[in-house]
């Protein structure tokens, strides 16, 4: 410990070239952003989990009863379909329950599940505080707020023409950024937390729709507010592919400041774009 | 220059002047890097990498206590053949959710009532044997656990010449989460209270239902504990009628609970009889694993 303070005490001005065998390192999250980031990962798993179990006993998107099963859940027609189409599940035991038995704690065990949500919807909302605690004792907020709509199309631009530049071997130049994320980074961050804070309010107007009225109230009343829930599960699904790919393709350093605070990636504002 | 000039340029000086304050505020602080022996970063990163894992297997290991036999099995696993049912942890979770939705309640507090446009049909979610309604011309309601210290017998001519019929349109929301919003007439379980008080200590009420077989017609009785603060509550009715007209055997004839601040496993149908008890009753859907209170 105190060689870290050693050290800080010499701390060098920004934009410093390091001594040849040492290292320029920045703290780029805080301990509390680090500690709630993972734990998410197995909260968001669990609510989605036992969520969709819980869909399962009244699906929100229903069509008629088909007159020989009496089904009536697009789920349990997936689960058909995919039964029926793909060749080692042809024997499959109940091809209705395909879906809720592979991507929900399962069918029929709905008081278990509501148990298991609440656990996790309860540390999810005390996670949530503990990021944005996380976030203003290192000051990383100022780095989610989304300010910059230019730049959000430049680097989605970017991304949804890398496909096409990889496969025509052509080379595409990132945008440049002096900011620790690049807009549309900033823009997916935001929503992300935003979306957290949506999840948990929709989850309160549907649990409790007659001591909160007021709060189904804004989200359309308690059917729409179900719906709202509902998608914004699918938020979270769409958020976590791009984001798994891009740190797995952006390396070490970004995983490892994920876990350790430290990156030797930073904004050296005096540094001209070519060097970076 | 005039001083009103003066004046105007130095506001919007001052005003830029916040602005831009305002915005510096905002704006991202550059990062201050230190100088660290690279031998020092990866002990700082083993010794991270070391805790987080940790700390995820200590998650993986707690959530996987709490997840019941079937899940393991339909993922091809049974690590834990002879392992305890007991989810403590699930438990906690349960009851301070209950303790939330108990913090919740208040009696002042009227939850929403709709217009008979806005009315939707309303099935039976009952899947055992609706009950012969040879029960209804004989039915009677039995008060035990009164301050007089008797127990009371009343017919439904009796209940509903006494007591004012209040009407009201609320939605009944399932635990399932369906809702239906339905027209429901009755006195108020409150008059009921005044009429025949409970004993001094009561805190709960025990009811019990003629609706009592399964889908084979084997004996299944049903029966609910409800708080008597949520009994007090001026929209927590003994229904008699739905949509205008008497109570059918599906829907609870000749007297229901409706209860719009709970679940609508708590809204008892064909009551029989209600004892009132110092202690917690029991509750058929809390013995299945559901919340006691189930407040809405």
């Amino acid at each position: 410990m105190s060689s870290i303070r050693q050290i800080q005490s010499e701390r060098i001005a920004t934009g410093a070239r390091a001594h040849r065998n040492r290292a320029l390192v920045v703290c780029r999250h805080h301990v509390l952003v680090r500690i709630s980031h993972w734990l998410t990962i197995p909260l968001l798993l669990g609510l989605i989990l036992s969520g969709i179990s819980i869909y399962w006993a009244s699906p929100i998107y229903q069509h008629s009863p088909d007159p020989q099963s009496g089904i009536f859940d697009y789920f349990a027609d997936a689960g058909i379909w995919i039964c029926a189409h793909i060749r080692w599940l042809h024997h499959y035991a109940d091809p209705a329950d395909w879906v809720y038995n592979h991507i929900s704690l399962g069918p029929f065990m709905l008081a278990f599940a509501m148990r298991f949500h609440w656990l996790c919807a309860y540390s999810l909302m005390l996670n949530g505080l503990v990021y944005l605690v996380g976030l203003i004792l290192g000051g990383g907020w100022r780095s989610l707020l989304p300010r910059d709509a230019r730049g959000v199309l430049q680097v989605t631009r970017y991304y949804l023409g890398l496909p096409y530049a990889i496969l025509a071997r052509r080379r595409q130049t990132h945008p440049g950024f002096h900011t620790k994320y690049n807009p549309l980074q900033r823009l997916a961050y935001f929503s992300v937390a935003a979306a957290g804070f949506l999840s948990v309010t929709t989850g309160w107007a549907i649990h409790k729709p007659a001591q909160l009225s007021w709060l189904a109230a804004i989200f359309g009343g308690f059917d729409k507010a179900r719906v709202w829930h509902f998608w914004l599960m699918w938020f979270f699904v769409v958020f976590v592919i791009p984001h798994v790919v891009l740190v797995i393709a952006d390396g070490w350093d970004t995983l490892r400041s994920m876990i350790t605070g430290w990156s030797t990636r930073f904004v050296r504002p005096e540094v001209s774009d070519h060097e970076l | 220059m005039s001083s009103k000039q003066n004046g105007a340029e130095l506001k919007s000086a001052r005003r830029s002047a916040l602005l831009q304050k305002f915005q510096s505020t905002l704006s991202e602080r550059p990062a201050e890097p230190i100088e660290v022996e690279p031998s020092m970063l990866r002990g700082w990163t083993r010794r991270n990498l070391l805790i987080f894992g940790a700390g995820a297997l200590a998650t993986l290991a707690v959530g996987g206590s709490q997840l019941p036999r079937e899940v393991f099995e339909r993922l091809g696993l049974d690590p834990l053949k002879t392992g305890s049912d007991d989810k403590w942890l699930l438990n906690k979770a349960l009851q301070l959710d209950d303790d939330v939705a108990t913090a919740l309640y208040s009696q002042h507090h009227l939850v929403p009532t709709y217009t008979k446009s806005q009315i939707t049909p309303l099935k039976n979610n009952y899947n055992g044997a609706t009950p012969d309604p040879d029960y209804i011309p004989g039915w009677r309601l039995t008060l035990d656990g009164l301050s007089s210290g008797l127990t009371v017998s009343l017919d439904i001519g009796v209940l509903l010449a006494h007591h004012q019929i209040h009407d009201q349109i609320t939605r009944l929301v399932c635990v399932e989460g369906w809702s239906a919003i339905a027209w429901w007439s009755g006195l108020r379980f409150d008059d009921l209270l005044h009429a025949y008080p409970p004993v001094s200590q009561a805190k709960w009420a025990h009811i019990e239902s003629s609706v009592n077989l399964d889908v084979n017609g084997n004996p299944d009785p049903y029966f609910v504990s409800i708080d008597l603060l949520t009994a007090q509550h001026p929209q927590t009715l003994l229904a008699t009628h739905l949509n205008g007209q008497p109570l059918t055997v599906e829907h609870g004839a000749p007297l229901r609970l409706l209860v719009p601040v709970k679940l609508g496993l708590k809204n008892i149908k064909a009551i029989t009889r209600i004892t009132y008890t110092k202690d917690e009753p029991r509750d058929y859907w809390a013995e299945r694993g559901y919340s006691r209170y189930d407040g809405i």
